[in-house]
């Protein structure tokens, strides 16, 4: 089984205090909650790794009210497979992650959800950028972390 | 769907439209789409991610794409953190020549000039690990760790609240992996191959970002002609969805981008 030195540079960062910056800087809540949505998107994240693919290292975080929703632009590569993974923690009981092209149009993906967590895959066959919108689709406010991979 | 990947034991075997997800799949509006958050982390990809599409057209020689060992003495703080992503994109080219020797020749490199970037020793010390890596042979897990060290010494620069540096390592990485993957394209050239330097967004993030610096850093002699130069670059690298570009302007580009690489990391810049 291979190492995942993202899981551990996630470790030293939270035990040196880094996440404060790099949540402030995300403009996420620097809060327990924070960590523990990231840790949830990084957890099914995992399983993409297991399948070859490897994991960026940076991710966005964000506070959500109920039915809200935030886009995030990501420059992907044509030939190259995705997966854009959602995880929340705090009142969040279920999530959404979906993907749209530079038109606006959405794409047609895999998808993944199990509550507060979800994914969605595709293999883009236009390089440029695309659209990730990010939903939390039921329960209370809550913080959202993605996160993504590619192979 | 081209590709063939079931994670999970249930419930993933339909496809359905993203877009949906939340219930509904109306298109996005102009004014959504230009909304959107774009950050530094998520938003731009690694040179990895570039090599990774690049690989699939075929067996490449990467190690014909080193260069010669540059300085990391500068004076100006912007050159260094200009040469910083460079020096970080010349990793990527190094684990895809699978050479542990010049990963360990780069990471030394680029610790030194994180360390005249103030870049504190403790954070400097985890750079050591991508010698420890490449030593072993973890390809994989050293790609990972090249995004992590750089992620680690942006957020450094960020707590020093030199945000213009954190700027300047993304421009400088970027440059670096577009003359390395142009020229292998314009060596190369195919349509699919041509087709991956659509960058439009990037392009104009970093030129965005770079309009953005303090006057200090903006009148830099070395970020002057990076801003010049990524305006050139701009209209090679900005073509419209489905069209490609051809070889001459990807022989074009090549040549843009390794003027610039070259002028970047000149020692004494006139």
């Amino acid at each position: 089984m291979r190492t995942r030195p993202t899981f551990a540079w996630l470790r030293a960062t939270l035990e040196c205090g880094g996440f404060l910056a790099l949540a402030l800087a995300a403009g996420a809540a620097p809060s327990d909650e924070g960590v523990a949505a990231r840790r949830a998107a990084l957890g099914v994240a995992g399983a993409f790794q297991n399948d070859g693919f490897k994991l960026r290292d940076g991710v966005w975080c964000r506070r959500l009210e109920p039915g809200a929703s935030h886009l995030i632009q990501v420059n992907l590569y044509a030939g190259n497979q995705y997966w854009f993974t959602l995880g929340a923690a705090g009142g969040a009981k279920k999530v959404a992650v979906s993907v749209f092209a530079e038109n606006g149009e959405p794409i047609e993906c895999e998808p993944y959800a199990e509550g507060a967590t979800a994914a969605a895959g595709f293999s883009p066959g236009i390089s440029g950028p695309y659209y990730v919108k990010v939903e939390l689709t039921e329960g209370a406010a809550a913080t959202l972390c993605l996160v993504y991979s590619y192979k | 769907m081209s590709w063939n990947f079931r994670p999970f034991a249930t419930g993933l075997a339909i496809l359905y439209l993203c877009g949906s997800a939340g219930g509904g799949a109306a298109t996005l509006s102009p004014e959504q789409l230009a909304a959107a958050t774009v950050t530094d982390d998520i938003s731009i990809p690694t040179p990895g991610e570039l090599m990774a599409a690049l690989n699939k057209q075929g067996k490449l020689d990467w190690a014909a794409k080193y260069r010669a060992p540059i300085a990391t003495n500068y004076t100006s703080r912007a050159q260094m953190a200009l040469n910083l992503g460079g020096l970080i994109a010349d990793g990527y080219i190094a684990v895809e020549a699978e050479d542990a020797q010049q990963v360990k020749n780069l990471g030394k490199d680029i610790l030194d000039l994180a360390k005249g970037l103030g870049v504190p020793k403790e954070i400097r010390d985890r750079g050591k690990s991508l010698t420890e890596k490449g030593e072993e042979k973890q390809w994989d897990v050293l790609r990972e760790e090249l995004e992590a060290t750089q992620n680690e010494v942006k957020l450094s620069m960020e707590n020093n609240k030199d945000q213009a540096l954190v700027d300047l390592v993304t421009v400088g990485g970027w440059i670096r992996g577009t003359q390395v993957v142009s020229a292998v394209i314009a060596e190369h050239y195919t349509e699919g191959g041509a087709s991956l330097l659509r960058q439009p967004a990037i392009v104009a993030f970093l030129r965005a970002r770079l309009e953005k610096l303090p006057d200090k850093l903006r009148s830099d002699k070395t970020v002057k002609i990076t801003r010049l130069k990524l305006v050139e670059i701009e209209q090679l690298v900005a073509f419209p969805a489905g069209k490609t570009v051809g070889a001459e302007d990807v022989k074009k580009l090549s040549a843009l981008a390794a003027e610039l690489v070259g002028a970047i990391s000149r020692k004494e810049l006139k």
